[in-house]
């Protein structure tokens, strides 16, 4: 006679709590809502921020589970070798829309359980459920005495594209449908309810705390070793990683994952000078002191999507401007124009254009310091006014470019003697390629006749962009925009 | 009205009305038509009857000379063409694809690398960044070499995606995955792959299609390159990045970005999300603009170049590189047209030195001497033989035209351009710092380098240089005159030029004797332009200051050394004193010279153009009725009348009183020439007219009221 309860093997539990540190209780609470023999439950909700260990932890549980467990029960009952649980992971970050979870749900399954002959398509809930209840019964079937479970695992199943409305509470309650089954959900924070269904268990995977990370990181290797030994070097890690935990991660980047790869990335520049021989690791403060821009400079938390160690601290500012002067010198001289047209049709209220472009008004605007047209007498103003700058791009039509354009040309004065470009298929060209290159956005969605003059345009660059594009061509911005 | 059109109009529309585009059938033509469409099975004869005239025996060229041209001749202008531009064409590509090599090399070093090291980092995507300027034509190019080189070099497919065939995750998915999978297997192959999942058909936008698909390959990276990154939904990429980094640990993926604007624009669009998961490394491209200008020094400077543009249409060329364009494709094209026209449209263009064509003259026409003497090179040679009193000779070269083809035979070498090219390849050798070879090429065939700043430079550096520099700068000259320059197809031309060479080589051995004596007396030897000839003088004097001038003492080296020198820019002023190329006889036969056609099909002007018609319609009518004067008439067309006036409105218009104007000015006040409703018939097509144009739309502002959408002159 199999016993009917007992705890999940403890030496497994243990072996689990070495690989996870500071996960002991969810460890615990998970295997026992799983294992055949302890307290298995129907549906749960693993929950938490990301790069808690919801996934992994899940997934090596299940493992450590599914395994025959004979070892820890040899001198026990041997009934235990009947009970068998198995599991299927399906990441929803894989999946295309819900057919696609359907389809990978199933055959995921069949594989898991070992039939994957003529298995039908699957194209919605209802056809899940029917497939899936015919392939756990077959499996049920085939082996009446032992217990059997079959685990679902939907990973990040609250992301999943193009869901159908009623995916969630459908998939939990596959399991009044199907036997011996258990859904495991794994969301990053549920809404109350979301599942339509009281009683689901939830587990949390609260965030790791200040001494849980550092603990968790003291188990990471520094890549270059300090020449003084193994023992100082975890030494020097454990308070630098600290040292890293209190200037830059707490406040940006407060995972295990950036902040292990911040600390690494970090590590050989703070080490230099113990490498050199200048300092050694004995008194850490001194270190500290040597690289303190190290821990002032928080431009390292931005992920560089071209990594070169050398450069990504030492030079923050100046690289990247000298790449946005890249755009202005490498567009061509009407493109530069057109971009600087549109900053100013974006930025400028339609009514100050004839204040600014129009050649009659120039010669007053100039006289009196310019924007005399706007301005009010203080207090006046019946609303509060922000400026326009900060509440971002306007969208304007083309042919109020093109005139503002036209007028900013005549201005920049280069082109003496050259061809007219009113009407030009050349500028329209122009225009389409900074779209294209996304410098102008294109409003209205895709399917926007784009030959339609009511097609609005807004611009996709900054003002320290704009205002090198527009010296390159010899406009000053300033003088054209209100307020 | 036909019965085709009652037909369609029955039910109160036309089914045109809701299609943006169709090609219109004016009516008469319909009535024409059989009024059923013809039967299938005849589409077969006709195309064969179509082919027909496009046998071997026509011609592609029109007959010129008044039409008086030979088909010979005509057949003879066409192959020249073929001929000349295979040449420059290979000539392009070749420049092409060097250009590009090292990019592809490092890409292709960048993805064997990554597929090495995939596994010592997780969920990173190593991508490469390349960027390539802002010019998008030319990407196309680049990655299609791109592809090409990784299919070759890499084991694992290669997909090339682009904007336009990527509306959405699932197309983009499922497109990668048919490329991915066809590019080595054909259609039996892929069947084979979903059978090999025990029967269970997958999704075609299953990436597991593709992991079978690696698995079973064993390959070594499977490459997405994103082609013009900017123009992608930005929700797009990022999902791909989460997709592709969420399958990283199965498929080695390896992602390619073309970048056209900057990285750091690039990766502000991007969530922080997606950069995170990408590890990149990044590529810079040639620009175009280095590439044009080798280009232009390969084919319109270099030695074997069939035809030559004149410096304005080189001038227009590169002013709209520099504020348009900034293409190759598009310099290329604006090439391939001169080069059309030249052989389309001179009868002439038979003399034209195209390499491997051998030049035979023998049958030429009557008509062709005709026209060799029409041209203003033949009067001004004629001209200039008049000076010398040469009287005979131009007799004979007017009337007889066998000493005319003796002439033509004569001057048909390459000889006078070689000797342009040769004085400019040995100017921008000698020039202190380098220039744009596009600046002095039209310096050289405006035939103003004899005044112009390059020449200035050369003979100013020359009088400040010490005699080590003077000795290897006259080397430079040496090597170019004895070994040509291979960027401008030239070879040496020392047994051309022998007088120049021995002249430089003996400036060289003075020069390089007075260098050894200078370093044996140990004083440094300098031409009085470099030294500053007059010193200042202080003496003080009764506890005065004076100052005075005085001349520096140059010794007698010094001295030798300033009269060699000056002797050296004597000579090098008269070697760069070249004639211009317009005075060459017979340079129309390579000099191609006309603006025209270049502007009116590569600078386009729709917009300015329709608003011409409209506004001055007589410009393009030439009719009697109207005047050539802009302003409203009652004789323009109706649209063209309705365009004047709806420049004078403001941005709504109120339809009735358009139309009263209108009224008005087409029935002529009270002489009542119009009836009022065909007035009305007039005005309502005027106004589709100018819908149809966009130039109005209704307005939801007023009720009766149209809105103003264009303004002219923009």
């Amino acid at each position: 006679m199999a016993v009917l309860f007992s705890l999940p093997n403890e030496v497994m539990l243990n072996a689990l709590c070495a690989q996870f540190p500071c996960r002991d209780q969810q460890i615990r609470s998970l295997a026992t809502l799983l294992s055949v023999r302890a307290a298995p439950c129907r549906n749960l909700v693993l929950h938490g921020l990301a790069a808690t260990g919801k996934s992994s932890i899940a997934k090596t549980v299940l493992e450590y589970l599914s395994k025959r467990q004979t070892n820890g029960y040899a001198n026990g009952s041997t009934q235990h070798d009947d009970d068998e649980l198995r599991y299927a992971v399906i990441k929803s970050a894989e999946c295309i829309g819900g057919r696609h979870l359907f389809e990978q749900t199933i055959s995921t399954v069949s594989k898991v359980i070992g039939r994957s002959e003529n298995v039908g398509r699957c194209e919605n809930l209802a056809q899940l459920a029917v497939e899936l209840s015919k392939l756990v019964e077959n499996w049920t079937a085939s082996e009446q005495d032992s217990r059997q479970r079959l685990v679902l695992v939907f990973d990040g199943i609250d992301r999943q594209r193009d869901a159908p409305p009623t995916l969630l509470p459908a998939l939990a309650r596959l399991v009044e449908i199907v036997p011996n089954l258990t859904t495991i959900f794994i969301v990053t924070s549920p809404r109350p309810n979301f599942l339509h269904l009281p009683g689901v268990p939830h587990l949390e995977f609260p965030a790791y705390t200040k001494p849980e990370l550092l603990q968790i990181l003291a188990l990471t290797e520094p890549s270059p070793v300090l020449p003084q030994g193994t023992k100082e070097t975890k030494d020097v890690w454990t308070r630098y990683s600290s040292a890293i935990w209190d200037s830059l991660s707490k406040h940006s980047g407060r995972d295990i994952l950036s902040f292990r790869s911040v600390c690494l990335r970090l590590w050989p520049r703070f080490i230099r000078p113990i490498l050199d021989g200048t300092l050694n690791p004995s008194p850490f403060s001194r270190l500290m002191v040597a690289n303190r821009s190290l821990f002032q400079n928080d431009s390292i938390l931005v992920p560089a999507l071209v990594s070169n160690p050398q450069s990504t601290a030492l030079v923050p500012q100046s690289q990247s401007q000298s790449n946005l002067q890249g755009i202005a010198i490498q567009l061509p001289h009407i493109s530069r124009l057109l971009l600087v047209a549109s900053y100013l049709a974006s930025y400028n209220p339609p009514r100050t254009d004839s204040t600014f472009f129009m050649k009659a008004a120039l010669a007053k605007r100039r006289k009196k310091g310019g924007g005399t047209a706007l301005s009010r007498k203080p207090g006046t103003a019946k609303s509060r006014k922000i400026a326009r700058k900060l509440l971002g791009p306007q969208a304007f039509v083309l042919e109020r470019m093109l005139a503002i354009f036209l007028a900013i040309e005549e201005d920049a004065g280069k082109r003496k003697g050259k061809a007219a470009l009113n009407g030009s298929a050349d500028v329209l060209m122009a225009v389409t390629t900074l779209a294209s290159l996304r410098l102008l956005v294109r409003m209205g969605g895709p399917n926007q006749d784009v030959l339609d003059v009511g097609t609005k345009y807004k611009i996709a660059i900054g003002w320290e962009v704009i205002r090198g594009v527009a010296r390159s061509v010899g406009v000053e911005v300033e003088d054209y925009l209100a307020d | 009205m036909s019965d085709h059109e009652d037909d369609n109009s029955h039910a109160g529309y036309h089914d045109t009305d809701h299609q943006s585009a169709y090609v219109y059938i004016p009516s008469n033509a319909v009535a024409n038509e059989p009024t059923r469409p013809s039967k299938r099975r005849k589409i077969g004869k006709q195309k064969s009857s179509d082919e027909q005239p496009g046998d071997p025996t026509t011609l592609e060229f029109d007959a010129l000379l008044n039409g008086k041209e030979t088909s010979e001749w005509i057949q003879r202008r066409h192959e020249l063409y073929v001929r000349a531009w295979s040449h420059t064409e290979s000539q392009i590509q070749s420049i092409l694809d060097e250009a590009n090599e090292d990019t592809l090399q490092d890409v292709t070093k960048f993805v064997q690398e990554s597929s090495q090291e995939r596994f010592d980092q997780t969920e990173t995507i190593p991508s490469g960044f390349i960027i390539t300027g802002p010019n998008i034509a030319s990407q196309g190019l680049l990655f299609d070499q791109l592809s090409a080189r990784l299919r070759a070099e890499i084991h694992g497919p290669a997909v090339i995606l682009r904007s336009g065939d990527a509306p959405n995750l699932k197309a983009v998915l499922k497109r990668v995955i048919r490329d991915a999978t066809n590019q080595k297997n054909n259609l039996e192959d892929d069947d084979e792959i979903s059978s090999g999942l025990g029967g269970r058909k997958l999704l075609n936008y299953d990436l597991e299609v593709l992991h079978t698909f690696v698995r079973a390959q064993g390959s070594q990276a499977v490459i997405v390159a994103f082609q013009d990154s900017e123009a992608f939904d930005t929700s797009l990429i990022t999902d791909l990045i989460a997709l592709f980094s969420s399958w990283s640990d199965r498929i080695p993926f390896v992602l390619l970005f073309g970048i056209a604007t900057s990285l750091d624009l690039f990766q502000e669009r991007l969530p922080r999300i997606a950069s995170k998961s990408l590890r990149g490394t990044q590529f810079d491209v040639e620009q175009t603009s280095s590439l044009v200008e080798r280009m232009f020094k390969k084919i319109l400077a270099g030695g074997n170049a069939p035809l030559r543009l004149s410096p304005s249409l080189v001038a227009s060329l590169v002013e709209r590189q520099q504020e348009h364009a900034q293409s190759v494709q598009s310099f290329t094209a604006a090439l391939k047209y001169s080069y059309m026209c030249h052989f389309f449209a001179d009868a002439l263009s038979i003399l034209t030195p195209v390499l491997g064509a051998s030049p035979s003259l023998d049958h030429l026409q009557p008509e062709h001497y005709e026209a060799v003497r029409m041209l203003p090179s033949f009067k001004s040679h004629i001209k200039s033989l008049v000076e010398t009193q040469d009287l005979d000779r131009v007799v004979d070269l007017l009337e007889d035209d066998t000493i005319l083809l003796d002439e033509l035979e004569a001057c048909l070498s390459n000889k006078p351009v070689l000797h342009l090219l040769r004085t400019m390849s040995v100017i921008s050798i000698s020039l202190p710092d380098p220039v744009s070879s596009i600046d002095l090429y039209m310096a050289t065939f405006d035939g103003t380098l004899r005044d112009s700043d390059f020449v200035d430079r050369i003979l100013e550096s020359t009088k400040r240089m010490a005699p080590d520099e003077l000795v290897s700068f006259l080397q430079r000259i040496c090597g170019v005159v004895q070994d040509g320059s291979s960027e401008m197809d030239l070879d040496g031309w020392a047994d051309e030029d022998e007088e120049f060479l021995a002249e430089i080589i003996s400036f060289q051995s003075q020069a390089s004797d007075l260098a050894n004596e200078a370093s044996k007396t140990g004083k440094p030897i300098r031409s009085s332009y470099a030294i500053r000839s007059q010193g200042l003088r202080t003496t003080v004097i009764a506890q005065r200051v004076q100052l005075s001038y005085e001349d520096s003492t140059l010794s007698q080296q010094d001295k030798q050394y300033t009269t060699l020198v000056d002797k050296l820019n004597d000579r090098l002023k008269n070697y760069f004193d070249i004639g211009s190329p317009q005075e060459i006889f017979l340079h129309e036969v390579w000099l191609y010279d006309s603006m025209l056609p270049y502007r009116e099909v590569f600078t386009p002007k729709p917009r300015a153009t329709i608003e011409r018609a409209l506004s001055a319609p007589y410009d393009y009518l030439k009719c009697e009725c109207c005047e050539s004067v802009e302003g409203l008439s009652s004789t323009h067309p109706a649209t063209a009348i309705l365009y004047q006036m709806y420049l004078e409105t403001c941005s709504l218009i109120n339809v009735f009183d358009l139309w009263s104007a209108f009224f008005e000015m087409v029935s002529g006040g009270d002489e009542q020439k119009m009836e009022e409703r065909d007035a009305l018939v007039l005005f309502y097509s005027a106004l589709a007219d100018l819908k149809s144009l966009g130039m109005i739309k209704p307005s939801k502002k007023k009720a009766d009221h149209l809105a103003k959408t264009t303004w002219k002159g923009l």
